[in-house]
């Protein structure tokens, strides 16, 4: 078999790199209590990038989702704190927040209205609500122990958050890549109206990814409150950035048609071994700004080079 | 089949990430101090951190300064996070969420990290010492030091407050009426009105404070922005006889402490405060205090007083037509 040049071989070389370089100039780098520290980090961008990769593979854009991350975690406080109910109440209804506006999403996007205008709306309609529900002061804090375990404990070692990023990877792996809904998203991507005339069920599969974005939002936003210890209307600010970064490092196609987990997962992992690794390096901290950027033009460059050697619609 | 071989990949770097372990231990050689202000992009905190240079200068410190730049909350936790990791010997943070920094300052506690607080505090239990800037007694005070100078001892002023709700700006109130009347009984104040926090609110109320009580002399602003818009005010109405001072930053200070009509802005000696948080920093990781000590040696600020588990900076520090150059904030 002829060695063909991946975007996720190139993503593997850059995330190898990394590990050398830091590993060589930073403080405690190649530990295993930081390699826990950037999973803890990066769990909550790794669950947004997971299910915005079939958002964008249709060719979709989510701009909500750190906006929605914040209304779910004030929610979350104010149904434990304010109404008074059991934890397991508050994140059920975290998540059910979550789904619901990832549905408000959903439905708009299947009136037509394109998902970039959508979600841009709804980024400030839910960072409102979240502001207007709490004064945009309100915190809560104080959350149970068992609770902070989410975001703060560990199984031998392995961070608790670790287990619900590897169940999300699992679950959005079947659903793009060993299913058939996955075959259609990316039929939509390349072609909508194609995809229709196919017979392939577009505003139900679409309908669908927005749903399950909104769902990952409310899970990131209790692993978010978890691992801080508060919950406050600025909750996830600018996280849709991040997500959208990772999405796009991994090789997923900004234009749809295109795109794997495995790459999504090599996205967030090499931004956040940037973030740490320049952190503990003693760079100045905007590096990491600089050399994301880099990253981005240089990944995807190489990609582009041997673009007819990558992704193939039947992968 | 390739993706599936790369997924395998990907999992078996992770663990090895995982496995090529214990390098660990602290950094070696010099004491390293990691302090971290509210926000790196804020002049404030960049006067801070002069100061703190200073005295990292001095005592062969080992000084790291970083912090958000951007409104992220989890940014200051995941900060603190790579100090834990890169096993710095004494953490200072200036607290944005009380709440949520708390939780990473214990744990750094837990792994015989120093912890301070400075400038703003977390939960007492989340670090060693608070580094005080300033007790609302302290500003009280030098606020009516300058009152009462500016009146002769005797006489009337009013107040511009933030809003009637602030609890910073009730407690210094509370503290002033208190050593108003120990100290001052000659001095009367004869009206508090809100700016909210506005400078065109605090020079509409001034202005009505001028035509309801021109009596008054002296105008005391106790929020930073209702400084500039009380001096313009008394500046618009011509009240030669009529003087502003109040709590404010030396940017917006600057050109009505100039004009004159602007007596004093009363802030704190920011350098100080980070060189003082250095000191402290070295103090405390070398055990030469603990809490429940009274005072604190520190460089060229002398002896200073510590109040329980907070190193109290001192006397604030008050800005005026003839030093308010050497500030940038």
């Amino acid at each position: 078999m002829i060695a063909r040049i991946t975007h996720e071989r190139v993503l593997v070389g850059v995330l190898l790199l990394e590990l050398v370089l830091f590993g060589a100039i930073g403080s405690n780098f190649l530990t295993v209590g930081n390699a826990a520290e950037i999973v803890r980090a990066s769990a909550e961008i790794g669950l947004l990038s997971l299910a915005l990769t079939p958002v964008i593979v249709t060719g979709g854009i989510d701009l909500s989702v750190g906006s929605l991350l914040g209304l779910c975690a004030v929610v979350l406080g104010v149904v434990w704190r304010d109404a008074d109910l059991p934890m397991g109440a508050a994140a059920v209804t975290a998540v059910a927040i979550g789904i619901a506006g990832g549905g408000v999403n959903a439905w708009l996007i299947a009136r037509g209205i394109p998902p970039l205008i959508v979600t841009l709306g709804t980024y400030s309609l839910f960072r409102g609500l979240a502001e207007g529900i709490t004064g945009g002061v309100r915190n809560y804090s104080n959350f149970p122990h068992a609770f902070l375990w989410l975001g703060q404990g560990d199984i031998a070692g392995v961070p608790s958050q670790a287990l619900v990023v590897a169940a999300a990877t699992i679950g959005f792996w079947l659903l793009l890549h060993r299913m058939a809904i996955g075959r259609a998203l990316r039929a939509i991507g390349f072609a909508p109206e194609g995809a229709r005339y196919a017979g392939l069920g577009v505003t139900r599969s679409v309908g669908l990814v927005y749903l399950l974005s909104g769902a990952a939002a409310g899970v990131a936003s209790l692993l978010y409150v978890s691992r801080l210890g508060q919950a406050k209307a600025d909750a996830g600010t600018g996280f849709e950035l991040m997500a959208i970064t990772a999405v796009v490092l991994g090789g997923t196609s900004i234009f749809g048609g295109r795109g794997t987990i495995a790459g999504t997962l090599l996205g967030v992992a090499i931004l956040g071994i940037l973030q740490t690794g320049v952190r503990l390096a003693d760079l100045p901290a905007e590096l990491a700004g600089v050399l994301t950027a880099v990253l981005l033009i240089l990944a995807l460059g190489t990609n582009k080079l041997f673009e007819d050697t990558g992704e193939r619609l039947d992968a | 089949m390739i993706r599936t071989r790369t997924l395998t990949l990907t999992l078996l770097l992770t663990t090895a990430f995982g496995l090529i372990s214990c390098r660990g231990g602290s950094e070696s050689g010099r004491l390293t101090v990691a302090m971290m202000p509210k926000n790196k992009g804020n002049p404030y905190f960049a006067s801070c951190r002069v100061g703190a240079e200073e005295a990292a200068r001095e005592l062969g410190v080992k000084l790291l300064w970083d912090g958000p730049t951007e409104t992220d909350p989890a940014k200051q936790n995941e900060v603190v996070e790579s100090w834990i990791t890169r096993g710095v010997n004494v953490i200072a943070v200036s607290v944005e969420n009380k709440e949520a920094i708390s939780t990473v300052l214990r744990k750094a506690r837990a792994k015989d990290i120093k912890v301070l607080t400075w400038d703003a505090d977390a939960e007492p239990d989340a670090r060693d010492f608070f580094v005080n800037q300033a007790t609302p007694r302290g500003i009280a005070e030098t606020l009516l030091d300058h009152t009462s100078r500016l009146l002769g001892g005797k006489g009337t002023f009013a107040i511009i407050t933030g809003s009637l709700t602030a609890a910073n700006q009730n407690e210094w109130i509370r503290q002033i009426r208190q050593v108003m009347a120990e100290r001052y009984p000659n001095i009367r104040l004869v009206d508090i009105r809100p700016s909210d926090d506005d400078r065109q609110r605090a020079f509409e109320e001034t202005q009505t404070l001028l035509k309801v009580h021109p009596e008054i002399k002296v105008v005391m602003a106790i929020a930073s922005p209702a400084v500039p818009g009380a001096a313009e005010a008394v500046k618009q109405s011509g009240r030669t006889d009529v003087r502003v001072t109040g709590l404010g930053l030396p940017n917006a200070a600057r050109p009505y402490l100039k004009d004159g009509v602007l007596d004093s802005a009363v802030l704190w000696n920011t350098k100080d405060l980070g060189y003082l948080t250095i000191y402290a920093a070295r103090a405390l990781a070398a055990h030469a205090v603990k809490p429940g000590d009274a005072s604190l040696t520190a460089g060229r600020l002398g002896t200073v007083k510590i109040a329980g588990d907070n190193i109290i900076l001192g006397v604030p520090f008050t800005f005026t037509k003839a030093n308010v150059d050497q500030f940038d904030f």
